[in-house]
């Protein structure tokens, strides 16, 4: 690989690392700014139940706002889920306009109201596992996600969530 | 009146008997147990869809009060349950969610149940075929076609579910067991083959029937911001809830405007044969199923108790099998919107009723539940919930206000009175704008 080509790489790694930090801290705004107008989400399984592969969520990029936007509207468990998060591995292709990337993830989310706040909260739970299989846009040092797919190896997801991760 | 003392707040309220149970037959284990013999192990419960076994050899597994449950399909492609239980030594023969007997298992032959442990094989029709060495260790004194497993009537209905009941000597059948509640979608589900689409479950800290009255019950829907705004409106508040023997509910249909909610958009090219655009049937069935036809998707949620204080709830989604890839993804997305785990509205009422958990734990005071809003049996009248304590009560011989005594007949229906007005009855309406 070439030194531009690693330092792409890198590049590609850190904007994975700042969506991280960007979606801990429900920094909306600055995740979908990382995102080309282009952008698909998407959590997916598989489900040994029912031997299929499943989709949980779809968002285009224009729906991304209204979905934040709405969320104040809502109950919801507000409960910050964080992702602790390893890049396992970066592809450039070959023109370096794109690149594939794989990150294992875990989600923890750290009990607040959810349940039972003078028990659990201040409590750490374990809630899904999964990998982001993402795609970028790159443009020299300009690196934007087109894809995130996050496929999940969790189907008991009790009360699941309203946050995006 | 001020915040209540101990006498108050535990006082019979200025409400018919019939309006109010005990919050004891949420938590009490002794009535957990009983539920389970006198409820659970007598009603038919369907525990998966045909779609989830669509060839010769598949299977699936279950739990229905506490007893391992297996179905299969045979080469004769009739489906069929058993016990999941190895007649020799009590081993669990699959282990699996679900998946095919059609290859070899480490321990068996292709197109056999076999149990690991010993090796046990059986066919699909619960036959016992093989037992190593079987004349070495049993001579003349056993034989394996005495040891088959333990068969379970089961029929396929109503849009392929598979029913399964633990009493052989039921005097219902799943239609005379349904009385007339799945009419309403039948149709709907009959026309053509439905197919899985959408599977997950949560085990939630409450008593199963906590999560059987949020389905039953519409006033809660001020909860749910996707609800004010698509669905406040008169034809709303004249949805009418309709009470069927055994227990069973069902709340007839409006129009959902889905525009009205900026992540949504509108179903009305995408709906179930026999269903208008955009409509919404709900059937609650005793003791703990739900079908929910909602414009283009069907959502069928399964509840397995565990214990007084927690509940496995199994969400499906469903489409037409003739789908194509398009209209199906639509359907998922639509059911995903709001039902989902990421969606919208599962979220929020599962919250609900963890919740109710905390305040219900085993052996916590008994409380007063109130079920006695009246409102001409139309969406907000709780005369779901209260058909539903009233049947149990009877199962169970013991009155849902006071379990310790036995059952007599409560309120179960109001005064006739006109559907409310729309959203004008909204306390947080100004919240909601």
């Amino acid at each position: 690989m070439s030194a531009n080509g690693h330092q792409q790489r890198e590049i590609v790694k850190e904007t994975i690392y700042k969506a991280c930090l960007n979606l801990d801290e429900q920094k909306w705004g600055d995740w979908i700014d990382q995102c080309d107008k282009d952008f698909k989400y998407s959590v997916t399984t598989y489900s040994h139940e029912i031997r299929r592969d499943l989709t949980y969520l779809i968002l285009k990029y224009k729906e991304l706002k209204p979905y934040f936007d709405l969320l104040p509207k809502h109950n919801t468990d507000h409960s910050p889920i964080r992702r602790h998060a390893t890049v396992y591995s970066v592809d450039m292709a070959d023109d370096g306009k794109s690149a594939d990337a794989v990150t294992s993830f875990l989600i923890t989310q750290e009990m607040f109201d959810g349940i039972n706040a003078p028990l659990d909260s201040g409590e750490n739970r374990l809630f899904l596992v999964g990998k982001y299989h993402d795609k970028f846009k790159v443009d020299g040092d300009k690196v934007t996600f087109a894809e995130r797919e996050a496929r999940i190896f969790t189907r008991r997801l009790d009360k699941g969530t309203h946050w995006v991760f | 009146m001020p915040a209540r003392n101990h006498k108050q707040w535990t006082a019979t309220p200025d409400l018919e008997l019939g309006e109010w149970v005990d919050s004891r037959i949420y938590s009490d284990e002794e009535i957990f147990e009983e539920e389970l013999e006198k409820i659970w192990k007598k009603a038919w419960i369907p525990l998966c869809h045909e779609s989830e076994l669509p060839e010769p050899y598949d299977f699936r597994t279950a739990i229905m009060a506490r007893e391992p449950i297996i179905i299969v399909r045979g080469p004769d492609n009739k489906i069929r349950a058993f016990l999941n239980v190895c007649p020799h030594r009590g081993m669990a023969i699959e282990r699996r969610p679900s998946g095919s007997f059609a290859p070899a298992q480490p321990s068996g032959n292709p197109k056999h149940m076999t149990c690991m442990f010993h090796a046990w094989q059986f066919d699909m029709k619960g036959n016992c075929v093989d037992i190593p060495r079987e004349k070495e260790g049993y001579q003349d004194r056993l034989d394996k076609s005495g040891q088959g497993l333990r068969a379970l009537r089961c029929e396929v209905k109503y849009g392929g579910f598979v029913w399964v009941c633990l009493d052989d000597k039921t005097p219902f059948t799943v239609e005379s067991w349904t009385a007339g509640a799945m009419d309403c979608v039948k149709d709907s589900l009959d026309e053509e083959p439905l197919e899985i689409f959408h599977y997950h479950k949560a085990i939630i800290d409450c008593n199963y029937k906590l999560w059987h009255d949020t389905n039953s019950e519409f006033y809660h829907d001020y909860m749910h911001y996707h609800n004010r705004v698509t669905g406040f409106d008169d034809g709303y508040f004249q949805r009418e809830c309709s009470a069927f023997d055994n227990g069973h509910v069902n709340v007839g249909t409006f129009t959902v405007n889905y525009e009205e909610y900026d992540v949504a958009e509108d179903r009305g090219t995408l709906t179930f044969p026999h269903l208008p655009p955009n409509n919404w049937y709900m059937v609650d069935m005793f003791p703990g199923i739900n079908f929910n036809l909602r414009g283009s998707a069907v959502r069928f949620d399964l509840m397995t108790p565990l214990s007084a204080n927690q509940v496995m709830i199994e969400f499906r989604g469903f489409g037409l099998k003739s789908d194509s890839a398009k209209d199906r993804a639509d359907r998922i997305h639509h059911h995903n919107t709001i039902w989902g785990p990421f969606g919208r509205n599962l979220h929020e009422d599962l919250i609900g009723i963890a919740g109710q958990g905390v305040t219900m734990m085993p052996r916590s005071e008994p409380r007063r539940i109130l079920h006695g809003r009246h409102e001409g049996l139309y969406i907000h009248d709780e005369v779901g919930m209260r058909h539903f304590y009233d049947v149990w009560g009877k199962w169970m011989d013991r009155l849902p206000s006071d379990p310790t005594q036995k059952y007599k007949q409560g309120k179960v229906v109001g005064p006739e009175m006109p559907p409310a007005k729309g959203l004008s009855t909204f306390p947080g309406k100004a919240a909601a704008e």
